[in-house]
């Protein structure tokens, strides 16, 4: 017989539990109940079916879906007995809620939680480039959602580059595979990042309700389009993604123009601007036309100018002219008028001494003096008589 | 800059750069000159646009996760 002290017995379980109970080969099933978290860090509940109960220990940041009482769950984790008070626990490090309801509850409780921490809102949502160059998908290279991804991309888009990131996309090895290709891909200069697969049961999309790999889309800096499953199932993935695509066809279509489309812009593009330029050649065509008309209407009007003006001297020096003429008329009547010859024609002679100069008064002239007496149609010389001494 | 090669075009900056140039026939200013300059670059993005549309074809290329094995 073996004697054991209290610690070496509450060891010996605890070893023995170690031995023979593999975490991950084992797990507990059960129903929540006085589920409550004390100091903000320690989870602790009771499992329960309809004859036991155990209770569960674990630590906050582990608790990966929220429960609560009630919830059908399985635990995944170590028994231990804790050696001060001898009681028996289940040491916890995953929970799964089990059930298509325990699910539904749990994503509830942890949609209200994101919620109330902003992951999901609007106001944060970025867009996607019109013409992405280069992206990042992030899917599984046998699903039909990636075939349904790329045949769409092809028929719509060319030019496109993309990195595909092949991932499982359910089980417990999909939010971690998914959060590394996520990681990897924040390293390069995509567009954006595309998460898609297909539809499937509602436990087959819980991978995207995943809270750490939620949050991990949510700290993206690339933006990110996130398309699972098909229109009704909507996992927290797509509420937080910058983009959300109800089906990975929709998922490509949101992602690339339809080229139709775009070689359709195009061409009302170069119709616009060759409108454009066919305008502007109007406009200086008629800019033209206009300053030559403006020129030659120029011409005619400088012509009128020179013609009124020319008739106005023309007038000016007819009227200068004929005051010219007027002035000289007067001036050979006044001649005339003056005009020895014109006096001597009206029977007035002129005497003049020898020497010619006329003579004006008779005192100067003495008996004996030559005169000539000039008429206006000739000259006779003549002699002073001696004073009264007259010829008649 | 006229575009080197037709596959290095920048789709996303040429299309842009022709969205700019119908916008600056839109607001009509009258310099034929420029006009013309603009009329002759939109010409050729456009034709380096469709040629890019109609010859390029997607690339996949898969990306390995180092501690994928």
């Amino acid at each position: 017989m073996q004697i054991l002290s209290v610690s070496e017995f509450v060891n010996y379980i605890n070893e023995t539990f170690r031995a023979i109970w593999d975490p991950y080969q084992a797990g507990v099933e059960g129903e929540v109940s006085e589920f409550r978290v004390s100091q903000g860090q320690w989870v602790n509940f009771n499992l329960k079916d309809e004859a036991s109960m155990v209770s569960c220990f674990m630590v906050l940041r582990n608790l990966n879906v929220p429960i609560e009482d009630g919830m059908r769950i399985r635990v995944y984790g170590s028994p231990r007995v804790y050696p001060k008070w001898g009681k028996l626990s289940f040491n916890a490090d995953r929970v799964e809620p089990i059930g298509e309801g325990s699910l539904r509850r749990a994503l509830q409780l942890l949609r209200t939680k994101l919620e109330a921490e902003g992951l999901f809102d609007a106001s944060r949502k970025r867009t996607l480039p019109r013409f992405p160059k280069k992206i990042a998908l992030i899917a599984s290279k046998t699903s039909a959602a990636y075939g349904d991804f790329i045949r769409i991309v092809n028929e719509r888009w060319s030019g496109l580059e993309i990195d595909l990131y092949h991932v499982v996309v359910q089980g417990d090895r999909a939010p971690r595979t998914i959060m590394r290709a996520l990681e990897a891909a924040q390293t390069h200069d995509y567009d954006a990042i595309v998460i898609t697969r297909g539809g499937g049961a509602f436990e087959e999309l819980m991978a995207f309700n995943d809270e750490t790999l939620v949050r991990a889309i949510y700290a993206s800096k690339i933006p990110t389009l996130v398309a699972i499953g098909h229109e009704r199932d909507k996992t927290l993935a797509e509420e937080v993604a910058d983009i959300r695509g109800s089906t990975p066809t929709d998922c490509a279509r949101i992602l690339v123009p339809d080229k139709r489309d775009v070689l359709y812009e195009l061409s009302a593009l170069e119709g616009a601007v060759a409108a454009g330029v066919k305008a502007l050649i109007d406009e200086a065509h008629t800019r033209v036309q206009r300053s030559l008309e403006g020129s030659l209407h120029w011409i005619s009007s400088v012509k009128l100018r020179v013609e009124q003006r020319t008739n106005e001297t023309e007038e000016a020096w007819r009227r200068w002219f004929e005051g010219l003429r007027t002035r000289v008329d007067s001036i050979t009547r006044l001649i005339r008028s003056v005009d020895p010859k014109t006096v001597l024609k009206r029977g007035y002679a002129m005497i003049m001494d020898k020497k010619g100069k006329v003579k004006t008064d008779a005192v100067s002239m003495k008996a004996g003096d030559m005169v000539s007496i000039r008429l206006h149609d000739g000259s006779r010389d003549a002699t002073i008589l001696p004073t009264n001494q007259t010829l008649f | 800059m006229p575009p080197k090669k037709k596959s290095e075009i920048d789709f996303a900056k040429a299309f842009d750069e022709l969205e700019g140039i119908t916008a600056w026939f839109e607001q009509g200013e009258p310099d034929l000159e420029k006009g013309l300059q603009k009329f002759e670059r939109a010409t050729e993005l456009a034709k380096a646009l469709k040629t890019k549309l109609e010859e390029a074809e997607n690339k996949i290329k898969e990306i390995r996760l180092k501690s994928d094995s």
